[in-house]
């Protein structure tokens, strides 16, 4: 990849600990909402009993993914709270009877799914995107093109995070064996497991097992930020381009946690209600990967795993350093696609100085985009027409970059929504 | 409930900043400057050729415009405050300092201090303050002193005849003889030692600088590059129809502020292109103007103005390289204009520059020898009409030079300067002579008869 970035990864704060868990919140908030959208169903009411599992809302329109309550127990309010984008969300507050009664859903063996069985399964287990956008999982299989190719995305190029990386490190059988399995099921000819170069202590542990899997091919990725976009990951991995989304080629990219997801459904029927989330940055007592269930109060977590360092002084950052919001308070709630909480030492934020015209937004931009034109041209509409901001990934990394502190991301977000 | 604070962006960020991005470009300059203030300062000391004013004039000529510069910037900011003023002020010592370097050196003060003011105020002021000026301020300001105050600039300065100059008043393409080894080697450009501006003399000191700049990422580290390759590649295509070396591309390199207007003044960020293709375009053409510059018109030095002239198109380049992002056919059409400019004008300079004066317009009319003295009659072509002249040469001197006919029209000036004597005084270098303002032709013409004859008076002697 042309474009993109090295960066500092900071990952070893959490790389190398024991994965620990954090399954008994005393309450938990399903927060209603999926890839932005909140315009969700709530199908229980106060005082209903759910179980582990149970669908508690179902989103409308054409990507329709249900949701579901991460414990047993009772649905006692509806209660707003911050999603990880600092919108306020509603949520479901469910307390937790500590019993994991679970919802039974009917299972066969991996191999045995069927294309249409393993479709239905994974959209009734709500299985979707885990890699940030939230994206129903299901719709990417359920295709009229014929697939050919699945790239599972395990390059994790945030810094900081390694939720991805310890799942790998300790499941990589089941991640192995589920791909080969939604091979079979969808009849691919080609499977990638794509990883960075430098993450050499990965690929050892992987080269053990990945003999017994004839037609799954790890590919190393540059190393850059940048690659982990799934148009930059596939133009690397697979050479090659597409308009609007890689099936149009034939290609499905799912995230490896969104593998773990899917093997949980395909082997045990579990919704997705658990995830990995890496709880790091230099403010935190002990940074650690902690399995979480959907809907816990972040604080709790934090709580659990030895608190903050000091209790001013604290920027609090939902996602990783590059494409994650900092929020105004803790009281985020757990969603599938948070895949960190960043707690970062307050700073004084580089002062915007005007823009020296130096060029380096428009040199680092994976989508080729160039950030300091948008910024000029803001408020001419045929100018931007040919300047495309509507390609933007919020990288962030003409944020980064830019050696005036401008902040570029957002401007150009209000630039894209400005269009629509 | 804790209450953090919000911010927007990233939340990591290159430790990159404008202000250091300044500090390294102030720090890449030091060498230069000081290596400046060595040649023209120390060592003049040092020989006793000045005195403790002449020791410390380079460094005052350089810190004089930086601060007037500094000064505009805070005066203009009295009355448009704006939240990031400290930051404008560093950026306008650097205009002053960039000023000092490549204005010649023996500008005198008055015209500093005003070409200063235009520069902060034309230059960049009058548009709106920093990040809105279209020129680079710096050679706003060159630009001004040359058009004012060129006639001054040029006041006879014998001994400091630039090699571009030199160049230039050869009418011609030239030679290694009459190129190179008035000031020794290449070597000694590449050093630094041969006459010129503060700034552009040393080709080493710009090519570390440029090292430098791109290692600490300050520069748009394409433009230089493509610059500077593009010169050579069109004055190599030049030299090779003239039958000359490597040499005189590397020459071409070396001269004049080329690889210091490369480096500084092509890369200034506000006013060079932020995108990559339209900072490769932006670099070729101003190869071909600088090359267009140095063979085409009467102008020796083209680095200047050809940034000046490219800073106009950056707006347009922009608009091609944004575009050609997504779809490069839209860079399709300035590329092909780029490369057939680049062979043709190299292609129809190498056939025709340096035609005017082969011998052509020089005949031998007779030569008589006798013992060891050759007398020449010989005829060459001045502003109107032929010159005839008796040139007698002995022991490898000329011992008169007679002008025995002439219709030239300035010819009384030619008298008036003595100028048959100062050529048979600088026998030895003549291109190093420079010709007579407002009789140039009849000048050039004496000259150049005078060197022809001492060519074919060595074939002579040889064989």
């Amino acid at each position: 990849m042309k474009a993109g970035l090295k960066l500092f990864n900071n990952k070893k704060l959490t790389k190398n600990k024991e994965i620990i868990s954090y399954k008994k919140p005393k309450y938990v908030y399903i927060p209603l909402v999926n890839q932005n959208d909140t315009n969700i169903t709530p199908l229980v009411k106060k005082g209903d009993f759910v179980k582990v599992g149970s669908i508690v809302g179902k989103r409308k329109g054409n990507l329709r993914i249900p949701i579901h309550s991460s414990v047993s127990g009772k649905v006692i309010d509806f209660v707003e709270k911050p999603y990880l984008n600092g919108q306020m969300v509603k949520c479901i507050q469910i307390e937790n009877d500590f019993e994991e009664t679970k919802e039974k859903r009917e299972v066969k063996k991996l191999h045995q799914y069927t294309k249409e069985e393993f479709v239905h399964q994974l959209k009734s287990c709500g299985v979707i995107g885990m890699g940030g956008n939230g994206f129903p999982t299901y719709v990417k299989y359920d295709q009229d093109i014929p697939l050919h190719t699945l790239i599972v995305n395990a390059t994790e190029c945030e810094p900081y995070i390694t939720a991805d990386y310890v799942l790998m490190m300790n499941h990589i059988e089941e991640i192995l064996d589920t791909m080969d399995a939604i091979m079979e099921i969808n009849h691919l000819d080609e499977v990638i497991l794509a990883i960075k170069k430098s993450n050499q202590k990965l690929w050892k542990m992987i080269h053990n097992y990945i003999g017994t899997y004839l037609k799954i091919k790890v590919v190393f990725v540059s190393d850059k930020y940048g690659i982990g976009w799934e148009r930059a990951l596939v133009q690397e991995a697979k050479h090659v381009t597409y308009d609007k989304y890689p099936l149009e080629k034939g290609i499905v990219v799912n995230n490896v946690s969104t593998i773990y997801a899917i093997y949980q459904a395909l082997k045990y029927g579990n919704a997705l209600t658990e995830r990995i989330v890496t709880f790091t940055g230099e403010m935190l007592k002990e940074p650690q990967n902690v399995v979480v269930k959907v809907g816990t109060p972040v604080s709790e977590v934090i709580e659990s795993i030895g608190g903050y360092k000091r209790n001013n002084d604290i920027r609090f950052v939902a996602g990783g350093p590059m494409m994650g919001h900092t929020l105004p308070n803790d009281e985020l709630v757990v969603s599938p696609n948070l895949n960190c909480v960043l707690v970062l030492k307050d700073w004084k934020k580089v002062e915007e100085r005007p823009c020296i015209r130096c060029g380096k937004c428009v040199s680092v931009c994976p989508a080729k985009l160039c950030p300091v034109l948008i910024k000029d041209y803001q408020k001419n509409k045929r100018r931007l027409g040919e300047l495309k901001p509507e390609k933007c990934v919020e990288c962030g990394l003409c944020d980064y970059i830019c050696p005036a502190g401008i902040p570029l991301r957002e401007i150009i977000h209000s630039v894209k929504e400005g269009l629509k | 409930m804790k209450q953090f604070h919000v911010y927007q962006g990233t939340q990591i960020k290159d430790s990159n900043t404008s202000s250091k991005m300044m500090y390294h470009l102030v720090l890449s300059l030091l060498p230069i400057i000081l290596f400046a203030w060595y040649q023209r300062g120390i060592v003049p000391y040092m020989e006793e050729r000045t005195d403790i004013i002449g020791l410390f004039y380079p460094l005052l000529f350089l810190l004089l415009p930086s601060l007037i510069t500094y000064l505009m910037e805070v005066l203009f900011h009295i009355h448009h405050p704006h939240p990031f003023k400290d930051a404008f002020f560093n950026y306008g010592f650097v205009i002053g300092l960039f000023l000092g370097l490549i204005l010649p050196f023996q500008t005198p003060v008055v015209i500093l201090i005003i070409a200063s003011l235009f520069s902060s105020l034309i230059g960049k002021l009058i548009f709106g303050g920093f990040g809105c000026n279209i020129f680079n301020p710096a050679l706003i300001g060159y630009l001004f002193v040359l058009m004012s105050y060129g006639a001054v600039m040029s006041v006879d300065v014998v001994s400091s005849a630039t090699p571009l100059t030199n160049f230039k008043n050869l009418g011609g393409i030239g030679n290694y003889h009459n190129l190179v080894e008035p000031y020794g080697n290449l070597w000694n450009f590449f050093f630094g030692t041969i006459p010129g501006t503060l700034g552009e003399t040393s080709g080493l000191l710009c090519i570390l600088a440029y090292f430098y700049l791109c290692i600490k990422k300050v520069i748009k580290w394409k433009i230089p590059l493509i610059y500077v390759g593009t010169v050579f590649g069109m004055t190599f295509l030049i030299g090779g129809y003239q039958n000359l070396d490597i040499w005189f591309p590397i020459f071409q390199v070396l001269s004049g502020g080329l690889l210091f207007g490369a480096v500084f003044m092509a890369t200034d960020p506000v006013t060079s292109p932020t995108t990559p293709i339209g900072q490769i375009l932006y670099a070729l053409f101003l190869g071909i103007l600088t090359v267009f510059f140095r063979f085409g018109t009467s102008y020796p030095e083209g680095v200047m103005f050809s940034i000046l002239i490219m800073n106009l198109f950056v707006f347009i380049l922009d608009q091609v390289g944004s575009k050609s992002r997504f779809n490069f056919t839209h860079a399709i059409i300035p590329f092909f204009l780029a490369w057939t400019l680049i062979l043709g004008l190299g292609v129809y300079f190498g056939l025709n520059v340096g035609k005017e004066k082969t011998d052509s317009n020089f005949h031998i009319i007779s030569k008589e020898k006798n013992q060891n003295e050759f007398s020449y009659i010989v005829e060459q072509k001045g502003y109107a009409g032929n010159i005839k002249a008796r040139i007698v040469i002995q022991n490898y001197s000329v011992s008169s030079f007679e002008v025995l006919e002439q219709n030239e029209s300035y010819y009384k000036r030619v008298e008036k300067a003595d100028y048959i004597e100062k050529l048979l005084e600088n026998q030895k270098h003549l291109e190093q002579v420079d010709t007579i303002s407002g009789a140039t032709k009849t000048s050039t013409a004496l000259k150049n008869m005078l060197i022809h004859t001492l060519e074919d008076y060595e074939k002579e002697v040889h064989s």
